[in-house]
Formats: structure tokens, C-alpha cells, sequence
């Protein structure tokens, strides 16, 4: 962290944001070229169609587990190494199934913005 | 006397980390955002460890103990709005080039009057969420080393203040990095040494759960708030004077304060809306929200309040802002899914073991304390006193690190948001800031934690995340929609939530929908800023500044080489 140089706010917009509470100007309109616009159209699509999977399978995970135990009460009963099952369950499945979501997400993301 | 040496040696460590901070601090995008050099393994630890306040620390093993087991849904719903975080906003709202949330709805949606009420949402959202670590710092300071509850709302609030007027983010970001760690050893290691202390007999009535019937043997009960005891038969009970007195068989309102000796074999009275821990219900895998009889609603509710509160938490969401760029934010998001998760398996240890060795806490009505009393309940020598120290220095640890990103938003929103202030107005905001809310957490013992932190997140659901979702996602969104949707959220949420702190009890799932809002609220300020936008045309250039925050710096970078 303290090895690169420091540097102030980068982006133009925040530029303009504050230079216009300074000076009261009008809205300069964010300007992007047209091979950056094309890039940022395909870049939201891909995310978007990406982010979608993964928070399908997010909500899925989440609101389907507390279902799952609702019908089966009788998960209470089973018990592994003589905890209950669904105790189980609810600590051991959701937390790496969210960190394994989480990883597959970020690579899927990455991967869209290296083409 | 040792849980203060802990609690000093914590405090002193903070502001020794602090001041690594406070060298480099000269504008104020270093106070606010650490300049946006911090790596994502940092800032992800710096997340988690601002994340994991009072309310995690403490409070999963506590609500787990008055509600059942089904209170391990909170963690599972607080990590995975990171998920939610990292799909949606994360590297957006990096690109946005924002240092704070009003400044990006402004730079998205370029209407000044929207980038104040969102201040204004920042500083209720922040409010709401600051006064309970406040609070439960001097509750706990209080309980183990006696001092007045005033002393330790002090002490936080001068710790929290000092650091951050003085190293700003920079020094907020280490600190609360190296939180994260003394939280997650000093809550690991003494969950394994109970577990293996404890013995195999209460190892095995921890997952056998009996509901608790009589005292099994002579146990005072020190009542730190006004709850109304359920009595089923007439119970024999002891003031702490010695003079015995019987409970007749009915309600009793007991006001905080007063300390009751249950007498061994005498029968354990119900509590007003808790379950009796180790009940049917209490080993049920589902939260029956408000004893409603609906567990599966009740788990959804806080579920999805838990998810989109924290897609919304202005604290949380400032973090990603300190990113070097986009990418690095998003892996920041995942790190912390990862480093949430390991925290997480731990709780139920606590709550479990909680409901074998003191489970006459939940009658007091502050099960807040039941990690820090379980260490002296397996081992009354040494050991157990040095556990209970290094406990309680870990739930300072998470009072400070939480306040101080609480903080930071506060006097960001005061100062860069609200008035156009440079880098010495921030400081001074901080330090007001502070001042004022130790002034309420001094008034606020009686407010239960809980309510107060329900309240924040319902609010963040209601109001950022659908700003943030639909400013980053959807080309339509006008800034009239934005300010209508933001302000029907905050209504909806903040008056449901009047409703069960003033209101007539409610019967049924209607009783769930109002102590929980989340689940209709999120909807209507989502479908409120949608029909509003449609009615409505967005400027020409909203496409365009809607599609910057999806272009990654790579390619903005080569353009400009080009």
C-alpha cells in the first residue's frame, strides 16, 4: 500500500462534480467515444446475464434451505457425530456454498472484462 | 480487573495503529478513502472487521439463545449480501468515481437535491446502527469491571473519535484490518477451548436440548431491562437482601435493575416474547419471528432484510470506494465472503453451549452478555478469568472498528456531502459526530440492540439498495424516481418499525411484516422509483453515464494511450 506514488481523486466525473459545486455550472454530460460505448454496452450485457445465474442460484440457496427444513422436520432427528442434521446444515452448507459462489462469480467476471 | 486491562490494551493498540495512519493524511480523499490504495486482501479484512460489529460478536449467540437455533440465519443472510454486493455493485459503484454514496446518486443522476436527502439517509442509517455499539460498549465494559455505564460510552466514543479526526480512512482501514484478526482469533480460540473445558456431559446436553423447566440450582438473575415474567405457578424467589417472596401465578413486570435469586428446583418462569430455550420451537432450524407461529416467513423476512440492509449500509458500501479500481473492489467483495464465512461457523458454539451453562440470561433480558460469561461457567481459576478477558477485549475490538466506519460516514455525509467542507471540517465533523452520539447512547440503555440494528438495515434495504441497483442497472432511472423511491422506502421502513416500538401488538404474519418491513418495503421503494421513472423521461445523457460505470479502467486506460 505504501509503495505507490499517491494520488488524488482519478475520475473526470468526480472532477466535474466538484468543480461544478464550486462554480455552479451547468451538468456537463459524461461523455464516453464510440468504441468505449460499444465496449460498455457488450460489458453490461455480459454482466448482467452473468450476474443474474449467480444470484438465481444465491436465492435458490437461501430461500430454498428454510423450505427444505419446514417440510422435513425430521432432520431434526438424524444426527451426524450426534449433532442434528439440520443444525448442520444450516452452518456447514450455506457458508461454503456462498464463498464457492462468490469465487465462480468473480472469475465469470473477470473473464468478461479480458476479451 | 483483567477483562480492563484487555479492554486498555485494545483500546491502546487501536490508537497506536491509528497513528501509522496519520502521517500520510493531507486531503481529503485520504480521509475519506484512504486515497483508493489499499489492496483487496486489506480491504477485505478491513470489511469484515468493520462488519462484524456488537451484533455478530455477541449478538448471534445471543439472539440464538432467546430465540433458537434458528438465529444462525442472520449470519448466513449479513454474508451473503456480499454476494449480492459483488454481482451488483461492487465494481460500479468503484468506477463511479464517487467518495461517497450521495456523491454517486449525484454523479449518476446529477440532481443536488437527491444527493442530500441521501445524506440525510446516510446519517439516520448511520444513527441507528451507532448508537447500539455505543450502548453495548458500556454494558459490557460495566459488567466486567464494574465501572458506570457512562465510562464505557466515553471511552468509545474518545477512542473512535481520536483516531479517526486524526488518521481518517488511511488510519480506519488498519485499524479495522487488524480488528479483524484479534476478532477472529480472540472469538476461535476460546469457542474451542469451551468446547473441549466444557466437558463430555455438557457437550452432550448442548445437542440434546431439554426445555429448561426448574433452577437446578440457587441462580440470580440481574435484570438490566424492564421485561414482564410469565409466571405458571406460584414461584419462591429472594431478593438480594435475603427476604423470600412468592410470584403468584400471572404476568409481572419487573423493572430494570432489580436482581431476583431463583431458588434451586424452582420453576423457570416464561418471557414475554422468547421462547424457553430448548423448546420445540428453540430447536427448530427456522426463526418464529415475534412467536407468530410462521417460521418459514419469519426466516425469509430476516433474510432478505439481512441481504439487501447490508447491500445498503453506507459504511460497507464507502469501503469499496478505497479500492485501487473496479476489479480489485470486486475481489474485495469475494474475499469477504470467504472471511465472514470462517467467523461465521462460530456463533452457534457459543449459543449452544450457552443454553446449557447459563441459560437463566434470556430472563434478564440481555443475552447480549452471554459470550463473555460463559468462559468463568467452565472454569472458575484462572483460565476461565483469562477467556472472559480476551473475550471481552475481542467485543471491544468490535464496537471500535465498527464505530469508526460508522463515523467516517457520518462526517462524510455532514461535511462533504451536506456543506462543501475540506479536510479540517471533517475533522471537526467527526469529533461533534461523536459527541452527539454518546449524548444519545447515554439515553439509549433501555432500546434493545436489536431494534435499533433491525431499523438500520431495514432503512439501508429500503432506500440504497434500490437506488444503487436501478442507478447502476437501468438506463430509465430519473432522478425524480431515485428521490421518490428513496423517500417511500425510508417512510415505510421507519414507520413499521414506530409501529412495533409504540403500537398495539399484532397478531399473526401481520406481526412479522411490521418488526421485519424489509420484505414489503424493498419491493415498494423498488416498484415506487420504477413506475415514478417511467412516467417521467431521463435525461439524453443518462444512458451514457449509466454505461461508464460498467467500463472496466483497462480499456479506459488504452483508449487514452491510443
Amino acid at each position: 500500500m505504501s509503495g505507490r506514488r499517491r494520488v488524488t481523486v482519478m475520475s473526470p466525473q468526480t472532477r466535474v462534480a466538484h468543480a461544478r459545486r464550486v462554480v455552479r455550472r451547468r451538468w456537463r454530460a459524461p461523455r464516453l467515444d464510440p468504441a468505449e460505448a460499444r465496449r460498455a454496452r457488450r460489458l453490461y450485457l455480459a454482466q448482467s446475464r452473468r450476474g443474474a445465474v449467480t444470484l438465481s442460484a444465491l436465492f435458490t440457496l437461501l430461500f430454498g434451505l428454510p423450505v427444505l427444513f419446514a417440510l422435513a422436520p425430521a432432520l431434526d432427528e438424524v444426527r451426524l457425530y450426534s449433532i442434528p442434521l439440520s443444525w448442520l446444515l444450516l452452518v456447514v452448507v450455506p457458508f461454503p456454498a456462498m464463498a464457492a459462489l462468490a469465487w465462480w462469480q468473480l472469475r465469470r467476471a473477470d473473464k468478461a472484462e479480458d476479451r | 480487573m483483567s477483562a480492563a486491562v484487555a479492554v486498555a490494551l485494545i483500546v491502546l493498540l487501536t490508537l497506536l495503529i491509528g497513528l501509522r495512519g496519520v502521517a500520510a493524511m493531507r486531503t481529503t480523499s485520504d480521509f475519506l478513502v484512504a486515497s483508493r490504495q489499499v489492496s483487496p486482501l486489506v480491504n477485505s479484512a478491513a470489511v469484515s472487521g468493520e462488519y462484524l460489529s456488537a451484533a455478530s460478536f455477541l449478538g448471534v449467540a445471543g439472539i440464538m439463545l432467546s430465540d433458537g437455533v434458528g438465529a444462525l440465519w442472520y449470519p448466513v443472510g449479513f454474508t451473503a449480501g456480499y454476494i449480492a454486493m459483488l454481482v451488483l455493485v461492487a465494481a460500479p459503484l468503484r468506477r463511479s468515481g464517487a467518495l461517497t454514496v450521495p456523491d454517486f446518486a449525484e454523479a449518476r443522476l446529477a440532481s443536488p437535491g437527491l444527493r442530500r436527502v441521501a445524506a440525510v439517509v446516510v446519517l439516520i442509517i448511520a444513527g441507528l446502527y451507532l448508537v447500539p455499539q455505543f450502548r453495548t460498549a458500556g454494558l459490557v465494559l460495566s459488567v466486567v469491571s464494574g465501572t458506570p455505564y457512562w465510562v464505557g460510552v466515553v471511552l468509545a466514543g474518545t477512542v473512535v473519535s481520536a483516531t479517526l479526526a486524526l488518521g481518517g480512512m488511511r488510519a480506519a482501514t488498519y485499524v479495522q484490518a487488524f480488528q479483524f484478526c484479534l476478532k477472529l482469533t480472540l472469538f476461535i480460540v476460546p469457542a474451542v477451548w469451551l468446547l473441549l473445558q466444557a466437558g463430555p456431559s455438557v457437550r452432550h446436553d448442548a445437542l440434546h436440548p431439554v426445555e429448561i423447566t426448574r433452577f437446578a440450582e440457587d441462580t440470580p438473575v440481574v435484570f438490566q431491562v424492564d421485561v414482564v415474567l410469565e409466571v405458571g405457578e406460584p414461584t419462591p424467589v429472594r431478593g438480594p437482601d435475603g427476604a423470600v417472596s412468592v410470584l403468584p401465578v400471572g404476568e409481572h413486570e419487573i423493572t430494570a435493575g432489580r436482581t431476583v435469586v431463583f431458588g434451586s428446583g424452582a420453576p423457570v418462569p416464561g418471557l414475554r416474547g422468547a421462547d424457553v430455550p430448548g423448546g420445540h420451537d428453540w430447536r427448530r432450524p427456522l426463526l418464529d419471528l415475534e412467536n407468530a407461529e410462521h417460521p418459514l416467513l419469519g426466516t425469509w423476512a430476516v433474510l432478505v432484510a439481512t441481504m439487501f440492509g447490508t447491500m445498503g449500509l453506507p459504511h460497507v458500501l464507502v469501503r469499496f470506494h478505497t479500492s485501487p479500481d473496479g476489479r480489485s473492489a470486486r475481489r474485495t467483495a469475494a474475499l469477504t465472503v470467504v472471511l465472514l464465512g470462517v467467523f461465521y461457523l462460530f456463533p452457534g458454539i457459543y449459543g449452544a453451549l450457552g443454553r446449557v451453562l447459563v441459560p437463566h440470561l434470556y430472563l434478564s433480558g440481555v443475552t447480549d452478555v452471554l459470550v463473555v460469561a460463559l468462559p468463568t461457567q467452565v472454569d472458575a481459576g484462572w483460565q476461565g478469568t483469562l477467556f472472559t478477558a480476551l473475550l471481552t477485549g475481542g467485543a471491544f475490538a468490535a464496537f471500535l472498528a465498527t464505530s469508526l466506519g460508522l463515523l467516517l460516514v457520518v462526517s462524510g455525509a455532514i461535511s462533504h456531502d451536506l456543506a462543501a467542507g475540506g479536510l479540517g471540517q471533517l475533522r471537526v465533523a467527526v469529533v461533534l459526530a461523536a459527541a452527539v452520539v454518546v449524548l444519545l447512547a447515554l439515553q439509549a440503555t433501555h432500546l434493545a440492540a436489536g431494534t435499533l440494528v433491525t431499523w438500520g438495515f431495514s432503512v439501508a434495504a429500503a432506500t440504497f439498495c434500490p437506488l444503487l441497483v436501478l442507478g447502476i442497472w437501468w438506463r430509465r432511472l430519473t432522478s425524480a424516481g431515485a428521490l421518490s423511491g428513496v423517500l417511500v422506502g425510508l417512510t415505510a421502513s421507519s414507520a413499521a418499525i414506530a409501529a412495533t416500538l409504540f403500537g398495539p401488538p399484532l397478531p399473526g404474519w401481520l406481526a412479522i411484516l411490521v418488526a421485519q418491513p424489509a420484505p414489503w418495503a424493498v419491493p415498494l421503494a423498488f416498484a415506487t422509483m420504477v413506475v415514478v421513472s417511467l412516467r417521467g423521461y431521463p435525461p439524453p445523457w443518462a444512458e451514457a453515464a449509466m454505461l461508464r460505470l460498467h467500463l472496466d479502467e483497462e480499456s479506459r486506460s488504452a483508449q487514452r494511450v491510443r
